[in-house]
């Protein structure tokens, strides 16, 4: 047996139905943790007012600067708004710019992707030149385009950043469906006969998403970062909108003098992406020991 | 707008002695440089290494346009007719003598005659008339200093050294509008090189010489070594003791102040103001507060459409604001709270404090009684199912991050009265067109000129009407005969009396209208080394300037 | 080593290989010709006027005469069509134009612009591979407590974002510690902050990714194999699974490419180092349009030859594609 044989039975061996490995697995606490933060961030999305402690909105210039307290848990900004509060308050901001940027961008890609892979030779030369376009393009320099002709805001900058990450999924989407497709159990199963659109649901299509599933999660983090960075650009959410980006990019001018301005907003992002992921991952993991 | 026309029929007309308006005592070396005082004797040569947080000219050539990031470098390179000092006076430069005719048509100016450019041109009288020339010309695309010069009509070669300007009208500003580097003179040959060389190296008489400029990166400068045209509140003669400058752009503050800390580069512009209050108890560093000349930065209120069209609005909106504290936790007290529609620097600047005493019981009953008594489900003001919205458009090109803050400030205070203040912010084209659109109810936007003539400016009403770009000065819209004659009456006396009680009046009447908040000067800082010796900022436009300076130990 | 030796391969690859070859011109031609339409009608979507950027940008006094002048000068009196014809037509010639607010040719402007922002991201995109690759075999298959912290430092070094990244290296290795300049002013030590701003974030997104090939390649038969025949685990990681862990990575590289110039942008502002990034912000701001049209051609350029190079180079890692390309 050749290696290259070998390893096209792996393939098979590891794609069709993954032995119960020792993968490097988070422990279980890591996983409830992690379903606990993505709660609370839910419970702050739909009902933020219950979570925060005051007004986000509430100036206050005399308390401007105020480290964390008891009063302030997370301290104060520039005008004396209460920095746990606009945290709480921009939760929905953030989240929903991640989810729906990503969101947009699996989409698309998908399409692409599963058009490219099975769409024959020509549809995919099509879409590997368009998805080449798009990816030509830089992504910020789509989003300037989106935000300099539609004004900004986080609406155009959630299409914007969801535009622009687009062709790397369609990318990854198709290059993981190319390599499945061409693997021996799909061989196999095309040589027994079965349809197209089944081996596509059946076969394809599960082991090609689960890598997604990965990306997808660590897309929403990514998301909120390239928001921030149109933020600190000056051209992502509208002041006094309490989004974590925008946060961000306000607080880095104080860095040397009020730490809380940036940490605060930039855990909520960390913590979120490391969040996601982990329950991502936990899913995969289910979904692969379930099948 | 047209080339002025070459005419020479007048030339041998003489002026007379009598007919002076202005004779300046020419005293070099005469005034001494201001803060921060110099220590220890000059040292000869170094490269100083200035970080420039001004967006990059496109053009180095300040007669292209016009604005301050130019002003900013053309100072090292370029001179002026005339100069201010630290009093408001007007002071010899490359003119060592001026003089008016009694109607005010007409200007003599005699210029140095032991001046040269650095092309080895000498400078004479026709330079000066192909200088104002390209000023006019509308291929040289000049907005500052073509606005400036506005009421010249063409400039007249009475003998080499003397130049004749003559004026279409009155202008008791001419020769403020020369002391800037807008209006500065340059080799004719350069200018005859075409904008696109121009643009990248003009050549003037200036203590640097323009040697490469690497775009998004640095402009050298190196010294003129011949130089011997200093201005007359100079601190010494002869060339300059520093031997390059370094001009680098470096647009983050942050990284800015990095740099200057960690000794990258001698001089910063624009910091933050929190940084400028770390360095004031820093011994390692100096601050230099220079405010811009002009206009105070200040809130216009559109009064040209509704609900400012309403004085009553227009109060209330003035009276429900609170900027003060915002100011003093913002700015960490580098920046004073002003009451005028003038920079501080400007002696003629009145103030009315009582005016824009934060009110807002009385912000309250003023929209009650303008009809705006309604409030909606979130507390903003209603009338006629329309809400009481104030679209503010915030260039993020022009507004540094703490006045973001304090706008953010001034919408907070405003919803209390019931206003619904909306921040726009947008990139500088966009701004534009937003104000040329009217798409604004409340505006700030910074406006630099020598001298009070800025108001007629920014509130006559001649300004209302837009350039074909749709750009305009008067962004309140103010449109009252009375103030235009106010203003129109100052810039034609010659008597400085007349002239500064005419211009109080007018200023009476534009922040007695509610017009506008005025929030502080224009601030305009230089965080420097301790090693920099004897900088200054020109008492004109406020640019630093390093003929003077050198680098110690 | 390599399973799959040029001796396997069917011979028809030869022609294979040339069809591939002009596809592979034509598809660039292609996206050259795109992106540059793209560009053309996406900028006549920006409210402002041409005319008003080429005669001293926005808030200019230039007078209504000017304005027709320049709008003949440049062509933009014509209708669109033309217009666009005609920018086709000097592309073709290898004309990008001129700048509206430098008044200067866009290729030298351009030209000098390019290698600094090519230094910066090949440097960061070698940094973020290395990074990557390091910690991904670090930490993989090493048991619960490594893998964790793996994965912990991969996703918070995705999720950091550059502006803030720069800040805190700025404060601690500039201001703090005093070791490198702030500033990048073209010397070597200069670059060492904007590479590893640039190089961080990716590192952790690429990790990410081959951390995940990397596990699975690890539990397949050949690799046990190897560990049968006697080889050490270090030997095995470095030698077998490397290959297999990278083929996702090669394959972001093309994207990786977009992401970094979209982080120069912000990079190069911070640092304050001449580059494209910085140039295309401005020239957006100004409306500069053969500015943006140029960069953009210039970036998908790059982007198309690295994309003929990832291409090759996944070929030369994975039998599977090559088989592929030689159906």
């Amino acid at each position: 047996m050749s290696e290259l044989e070998l390893r096209q039975t792996t393939v098979e061996a590891s794609a069709d139905h993954l032995p119960a490995r020792p993968r490097g697995r988070m422990p279980r606490i890591g996983t409830l943790l992690s379903g606990a933060f993505v709660l609370f961030l839910l419970a702050a999305s739909i009902a933020p007012a219950l979570i925060a402690t005051q007004d986000p909105n509430q100036i206050a210039a005399a308390d401007a600067f105020q480290p964390p307290s008891i009063a302030h848990w997370f301290g104060t900004d520039e005008s004396g708004r209460d920095l746990y509060s606009r945290v709480v308050a921009g939760t929905g901001t953030s989240l929903l710019i991640g989810v729906t940027a990503t969101a947009i961008g699996l989409a698309l890609g998908l399409v692409l992707g599963v058009l490219a892979s099975f769409g024959g030779r020509v549809v995919d030369f099509g879409v590997n030149r368009l998805v080449e376009v798009l990816f030509a393009f830089p992504g910020l320099l789509l989003a300037l385009l989106v935000i300099v002709v539609y004004g900004p805001g986080p609406v155009t900058a959630t299409i914007a950043v969801g535009l622009s990450t687009a062709p790397g999924y369609a990318r990854i989407i198709r290059g993981q469906l190319v390599s499945i497709r061409s693997s021996q159990y799909v061989e196999a199963a095309r040589v027994l006969g079965r349809a197209p659109g089944r081996i596509l649901a059946q076969h394809v299509l599960p082991n090609a998403l689960i890598p997604l599933f990965v990306l997808a999660t660590l897309g929403i983090g990514q998301a909120i970062v390239w928001a921030a960075a149109l933020s600190y650009l000056g051209l992502g959410a509208q002041p006094p909108a309490a989004e974590w980006g925008a946060m961000l990019a306000a607080g880095r001018t104080y860095l040397a003098t009020a730490w809380w301005m940036t940490v605060f907003p930039g855990l909520m992002i960390v913590g979120t992406t490391i969040a996601t992921t982990v329950l991502g991952r936990a899913m995969t993991r289910r979904g692969r020991s379930g099948r | 707008m047209r080339a002025a026309p070459v005419t020479t029929s007048s030339t041998t007309r003489r002026f007379g002695a009598i007919g002076v308006a202005l004779v300046a005592t020419v005293t070099l070396a005469g005034c001494q440089a201001p803060a921060p005082e110099a220590s220890g004797d000059p040292v000869q040569g170094g490269t100083l290494s200035y970080a420039s947080g001004d967006a990059e000219p496109t053009c180095l050539d300040p007669h292209v346009g016009g604005n301050y990031p130019q002003a900013l470098l053309a100072g090292q390179f370029l001179e002026s007719l005339v100069s201010r000092d630290e009093t408001g006076e007007i002071i010899p430069w490359l003119a060592e003598s001026w003089t008016a005719s009694d109607d005010g048509l007409a200007w003599e100016f005699t210029l140095r005659d032991d001046v040269a450019f650095t092309d080895g041109a000498p400078l004479d009288a026709e330079a000066v008339k192909v200088n104002v020339e390209h000023l006019k010309d509308p291929a040289t695309q000049s907005s500052t200093g073509y606005l400036a010069l506005g009421k010249v009509d063409r400039v007249e070669v009475v003998d080499e050294q003397v130049a004749r300007f003559v004026l279409s009208s009155p202008d008791s500003a001419l020769l403020e509008s020369l002391t800037q580097p807008w209006t500065a003179i340059e080799s004719p040959a350069g200018l005859a090189r075409g904008m696109d060389e121009n643009c990248q190296a003009p050549i003037g008489t200036g203590p640097f010489i323009v040697d490469e400029w690497v775009k998004q990166d640095h402009v050298s400068l190196v010294r003129n070594d011949d130089y011997a045209s200093a201005p007359a509140d100079a601190a010494h003669e002869g060339p300059a003791y520093l031997e390059a400058i370094d001009w680098r752009f470096v647009p983050d503050a942050a990284s800015r102040y990095a740099a200057l800390q960690a000794g990258q580069v001698d001089v910063i512009d624009n910091p933050q103001p929190d940084t400028i209050s770390t360095a004031e108890s820093n011994d390692s560093l100096v601050w230099l507060d220079a405010p811009r000349p002009g206009a105070a930065n200040r809130i216009e209120l559109n009064s040209g459409q509704a609900p400012f069209d309403d004085e009553r609005v227009r109060e209330a909106f003035i009276r429900a604001v609170e900027v003060d504290e915002g100011i003093e936790s913002l700015f960490f007290g580098t920046a004073e709270r002003s009451y005028s529609p003038l920079s501080s620097v400007e002696s003629v600047a009145y103030s009315d404090e009582a005016l824009f005493e934060p009110d807002l019981d009385r912000a309250n009953a003023l929209l009650d009684e303008a009809g705006w008594s309604e409030r909606d489900a979130d507390g903003y003001r209603v009338r006629d199912g329309a809400r009481l919205t104030l679209r503010f458009p915030v260039s993020t090109n022009q507004s540094i991050p703490a006045e973001q803050s304090l706008f953010e400030q001034v919408q907070a205070t405003a919803k209390a009265a019931g206003f619904d203040v909306v921040i726009e912010l947008l990139d500088l084209s966009s701004w534009y067109g937003a104000l040329a659109a009217h798409e604004y109810e409340i505006v700030s936007a910074p406006y630099t000129k020598v001298g009070p003539d800025v108001l007629r400016i920014l509130y006559h009403s001649d300004s209302i009407t837009p350039a074909p770009s749709g750009y305009f000065a008067n962004l309140s819209q103010l449109n009252d005969p009375e103030v235009d004659a106010l203003l129109s009456d100052a810039a034609a006396t010659s008597d400085p009396e007349a002239r500064a009680a005419s211009y109080e009046k007018a200023q009476r009447l534009i922040l007695g209208g509610y017009y506008l908040l005025p929030l502080y000067d224009q601030q305009n800082s230089f965080l420097m080394s301790t090693s920099v010796q004897g900088a200054r900022a020109l008492p004109t436009v406020s640019t630093p300037t390093f003929y003077d300076a050198w680098l110690a130990g | 080593m390599t399973p799959g030796s040029p001796a396997d391969r069917p011979s028809r690859v030869n022609g294979a290989a040339l069809r591939r070859t002009g596809l592979l011109v034509a598809g660039a031609a292609f996206v050259l010709w795109a992106v540059a339409s793209l560009t053309f009608f996406a900028i006549r979507l920006i409210p402002g006027d041409p005319a008003q950027a080429i005669l001293g940008g926005p808030g200019s006094q230039a007078s209504q005469e000017a304005l027709d002048q320049v709008r003949r000068d440049y062509g933009l009196d014509q209708p669109l069509l033309v217009q666009y014809l005609a920018m086709l037509g000097r592309l073709v010639t290898g004309d990008l134009g001129t700048s509206y607010a430098l008044k200067l040719p866009v290729a030298d402007l351009l030209g000098a612009q390019l290698g600094g922002t090519l230094l910066l991201a090949t440097l960061a995109l070698a940094l973020a591979w290395l990074l990557a690759l390091g910690l991904a075999i670090w930490s993989t298959g090493r048991g619960r407590v490594a893998s964790a912290l793996g994965e912990g430092i991969e996703i918070t070094s995705a999720a950091l974002p550059h502006f803030w990244l720069a800040a805190v290296l700025i404060a601690v290795f500039s201001t703090g510690l005093g070791w490198l300049p702030p500033v990048a002013t073209g010397t070597p030590s200069g670059l060492v902050l904007p590479v590893v701003t640039l190089a961080v974030p990716l590192a952790g997104f690429l990790a990410q990714v081959m951390r995940e090939s990397l596990l699975d390649t690890m539990q397949q038969p050949f690799v046990v194999s190897a560990r049968a025949r006697g080889e050490s685990a270090l030997g095995v990681r470095l030698r077998h699974t490397i290959r297999h862990a990278a083929l996702p990575a090669i394959s972001l590289s093309g994207w990786a490419l977009g992401w970094l110039l979209s982080g120069a942008v912000v990079v190069e502002t911070i640092f304050a180092m001449p580059g494209l990034g910085r140039t295309l912000l401005q020239a957006v701001t100004l409306r500069d349009i053969p500015v943006v049209t140029g960069v953009v051609l210039l970036v998908a350029l790059v982007y198309v030859l690295m994309t003929v190079l990832t291409d090759v180079v996944s070929r030369i890692a994975d039998p599977r594609l090559r088989q592929e390309g030689a159906r």
